[in-house]
């Protein structure tokens, strides 16, 4: 199966990661942030001082189903040291314990409700999202369909066929079990559209599974999407069920803690952008000082740090001290420095760009160092449609913030702003340079309080 | 460049705190004129295309070059007078208001400033050309907020209100220059009045086709070479800057309905099509006026419908009024009702979303 989708746009930035997965060297102290993008590990398990096992579990996050936060290595707990943090001193490997409660299965519920179980607890949870919100979906529902992603298309986090290299039978594995919790439902398995040794071995090894649906998708960002994805499946927003919705470190997290009973506490992660020496994937620890991992790679003075990819990433918070549980990358970009004369009247041979104003539309892409510069100024919109072309979700993005400038909310709902799903290429390609992205985000949040408080007002209505 | 980067740097706050801190938009403008800003982007995306307006401008500006020099060959240097008459006055305001305002200067300017002065017939005396040129800005842009906001082209703005208030002056259309260096030594001709082939047309003379194609034609500044009006169109086309289907859908109206109407009543539709289509400002309008993609619907269906009208109107008014030219009507009136096109168009996109819900 194929899916076809416009739209899209790759950008084109210097410093992807090289292929290859490296493990530097052991941290003596972790500092385990308690929150993340989704998760907030309010629910401490452990004391001051305690000594804890790699695999223990040290917070839990209450209002995302007590996914835990974990031990990733033996050490001693220091709370309160640092603001935020959770500290694990004189760090050190243990051997993996395996999970004692593997065996434990409810009677009323049976082998499915254990293994979800397991699936919380031994960390592989917090890898699946909801397709169509982006949130930790309810391990214990069923699931419409699930979509497994191979595909990574944002510059840059950690990709699939890196990962994949050498793990392709723990892959296999992983899809077993994740298949075991379902009862007739759909996996559908994400490959990119190009001849690779990789896509030509996950043909051959998973064609014949009558629950897994192969499906093709275009190497070209956002395309990898989730959501568009989902929509593309015909799997829509609202329909009966979640759709379940993880990535190739999701599939090995699953075969890892139910095949294997092992706590997943390696996070593996891209380090790329044009301010980086040397582009990799790294496997490390949650927790893991990010000092280390960024002093000696950047090769410039003062960079922004992201967490994510250079579309959609946020600039990393200086308080945060470790690795956070949910990082798949960090992007490394060189803040703007030198001002160019006459830059808007260079032929532009070396200035890769959508549209087609400059020479470099003449060759090939080629990735370029690009910084965190605007570019240009900020304009009134001129409607000239190429925030149109490029986005994937087949909205208008300038009517759209044509009517949002006008405070005009209804209509710009109407027009489908919640389709939005921020790939943030409406806002690389305005030549206003207007932050569209950031407008529709915003848009979209206010549309949702709008709804829980109209919600929360008509049931306080029922019941008085 | 350091050198400038530094001046620029240290003179900014002194503008701001000093006497002239309502010219910081001037100033701002300048700066960012020689050196392009350093401004960092505040949010994700974090990294941006090199696109920016000023570009974009340049680009029509490029487009716009060669029918600028066939101007000067034609009418003499007087052209480039009446374009920077158009440049000073225009820009004066755009910048007096800016400054009122506390925004940025807009490039928009530029455009406006050079299509402007191309589609006035040579003879226009200057203080005309100021006068045509405050009113676009004021009346069409302006006062709706400026580029991006205006419902209406400034240049046919300025345009109508001249051809409204001054009929027979604006009547001051010049014959053609011819051989080598045509006017580009001369800077005004006097008094060789001329009527544009299409006057002439209405009187029963078809000028060759061949001369309209190529220019020697009487007829305002930048309208008379087809074959450069098109190259200009066909750069913004490749560049992206222009969407063809405005373009072609004015001049496949207007091709089609004339064979249609030149079938049913040759009396009234007699001139050959092809010969029509080259003549006066239909080109010029098309290409450069009827593609600004701010007055215009901002769908494509949308924009299609909107060039089936106006080449429709363009045939009419043509054809079957008092008036020879009808261009500059057809798109001011295609400006009004693109708001209302924009507003089924998009309700018609808006059903397609359907299928992504």
């Amino acid at each position: 199966m194929r899916l076809k989708r416009k739209g899209g746009y790759n950008v084109p930035l210097a410093g992807r990661p090289a292929g290859q997965i490296r493990a530097p060297a052991e941290a003596d102290t972790l500092w385990l942030p308690l929150a993340s993008r989704r998760f907030a590990f309010t629910q401490l398990a452990v004391g001051n001082g305690e000594m804890v096992k790699t695999g223990q579990v040290l917070a839990t996050d209450p209002a995302n189903f007590d996914v835990p936060l974990l031990a990733p290595r033996d050490g001693t707990v220091r709370l309160g040291a640092v603001k935020g943090h959770l500290v694990l001193e004189n760090a050190r490997r243990g051997p993996a314990r395996i999970d004692a409660r593997r065996a434990e299965t409810h009677p009323a519920h049976g082998d499915g409700e254990a293994k979800r179980r397991a699936l919380v607890r031994l960390g592989a949870w917090q890898f699946f999202e909801d397709a169509h919100t982006g949130r930790l979906p309810d391990p214990f529902t069923v699931p419409r369909a699930v979509i497994v992603s191979t595909v990574r298309l944002e510059p840059f986090l950690a990709r699939g066929d890196a990962q994949l290299a050498d793990r392709l039978d723990a892959f296999a594995r992983g899809l077993e079990c994740l298949q075991s919790l379902l009862e007739y439902q759909r996996i559908y398995l994400l490959v990119p559209d190009v001849q690779s040794e990789l896509a030509e071995t996950l043909h051959e090894n998973l064609r014949g599974l009558a629950w897994l649906q192969i499906v093709t998708i275009p190497r070209r960002y956002p395309m990898d999407h989730f959501a568009l994805v989902a929509r593309g499946l015909g799997l829509k927003a609202g329909g009966d069920g979640p759709v379940w919705a993880v990535r190739t470190e999701g599939v090995l997290a699953v075969d890892r803690a139910l095949s294997e009973s092992r706590p997943v506490t390696e996070r593996v992660i891209s380090l790329g952008g044009p301010a980086v020496g040397e582009p990799v994937h790294l496997s490390l620890p949650v927790g893991y000082p990010l000092e280390k991992i960024l002093l000696g790679a950047i090769v410039e003075g003062l960079p922004r740090v992201l967490t994510g990819g250079a579309l959609t990433g946020e600039a990393l918070d200086h308080a945060q001290k470790g690795l956070d549980a949910e990082c798949a990358g960090l992007t490394v970009l060189a803040e703007p420095k030198r001002r160019e004369l006459f830059g808007w009247l260079r032929p532009g041979w070396d200035r890769a760009s959508y549209g087609r104003c400059y020479l470099s539309s003449l060759h090939r892409p080629r990735p370029e160092p690009l910084t965190t510069a605007m570019r240009g100024e900020k304009r009134a919109c001129i409607a000239c449609g190429q925030c149109e072309t490029v986005c994937p979700a087949r909205i208008l993005p300038h009517v759209i913030h044509k009517a949002l400038y006008a405070d005009a909310i209804d209509d710009a709902e109407h027009l489908g702003v919640d389709l939005c799903v921020g790939c943030g290429l409406c806002s690389y390609v305005c030549p206003s340079k207007i932050e569209l992205r950031q407008e529709f985000l915003d848009a979209q949040q206010k549309i949702r309080e709008e709804r829980e408080h109209a919600e929360a007002a008509k049931a306080e209505e029922v019941k008085g | 460049m350091r050198l400038l980067e530094d001046l620029f740097d240290r003179l900014r706050p002194k503008i701001e705190q000093g006497p002239l801190g309502r010219a910081v938009p001037l100033f701002d403008a300048m700066n960012n004129f020689f050196l392009g800003p350093k401004t960092a982007t505040p949010c994700a995306p974090h990294v941006r295309d090199p696109i920016d307006l000023k570009r974009y401008m340049t680009m029509v500006i490029l487009a716009l070059l060669p029918t600028l020099a066939a101007g000067v060959y034609l009418f003499g240097l007087r052209v480039l007078a009446v374009v920077l008459v158009s440049y000073m006055v225009g820009g004066t305001i755009e910048v007096v208001i800016a400054c009122i305002r506390k925004e940025e200067i807009n490039e928009g300017f530029f455009v406006t400033g050079m299509i402007f002065p191309l589609i006035l017939p040579p003879g226009v005396p200057l203080w005309m050309v100021a006068l045509g040129v405050a009113a676009g800005v004021i009346i069409g842009k302006e006062i709706f907020g400026g580029t991006g906001r205006n419902p209406f082209n400034a240049a046919l703005v300025g345009r109508c209100i001249l051809t409204l208030a001054y009929p027979s002056r604006l009547n001051a259309f010049i014959e053609p220059a011819s051989g080598w260096p045509g006017r580009l030594m001369t800077y005004q001709v006097d008094a060789i009045s001329s009527a544009t082939p299409l006057a002439d047309a209405k009187n029963g003379t078809l000028e060759p086709i061949t001369n309209l194609f190529w220019g020697n034609v009487s007829g305002s500044i930048g309208e008379t070479s087809a074959a450069l009006i098109l190259a200009g169109g066909l750069f913004l086309v490749l560049v992206g800057v222009v969407n063809w289907r405005t373009i072609v859908s004015v001049l496949g109206s207007f091709a089609a309905l004339g064979f249609l109407l030149g079938g049913l009543f040759p009396s009234h539709f007699g001139n050959p099509v092809g010969w029509h289509m080259l003549a006066g400002g239909l080109l010029f309008g098309t290409v450069f006026m009827a593609t600004d993609p701010v007055t215009g619907p901002m769908t494509n269906g949308g924009k299609v419908a909107y060039g089936i009208l106006i080449g429709a109107i363009v045939l009419l008014i043509r054809n079957l009024t008092g008036y020879v030219e009808g261009v500059t009507f057809a798109i001011l009136l295609g400006n009004i009702v693109a708001p209302t096109i924009d507003a089924v168009a998009v309700r018609l996109r808006i059903r397609r979303l359907a299928y992504e819900r």
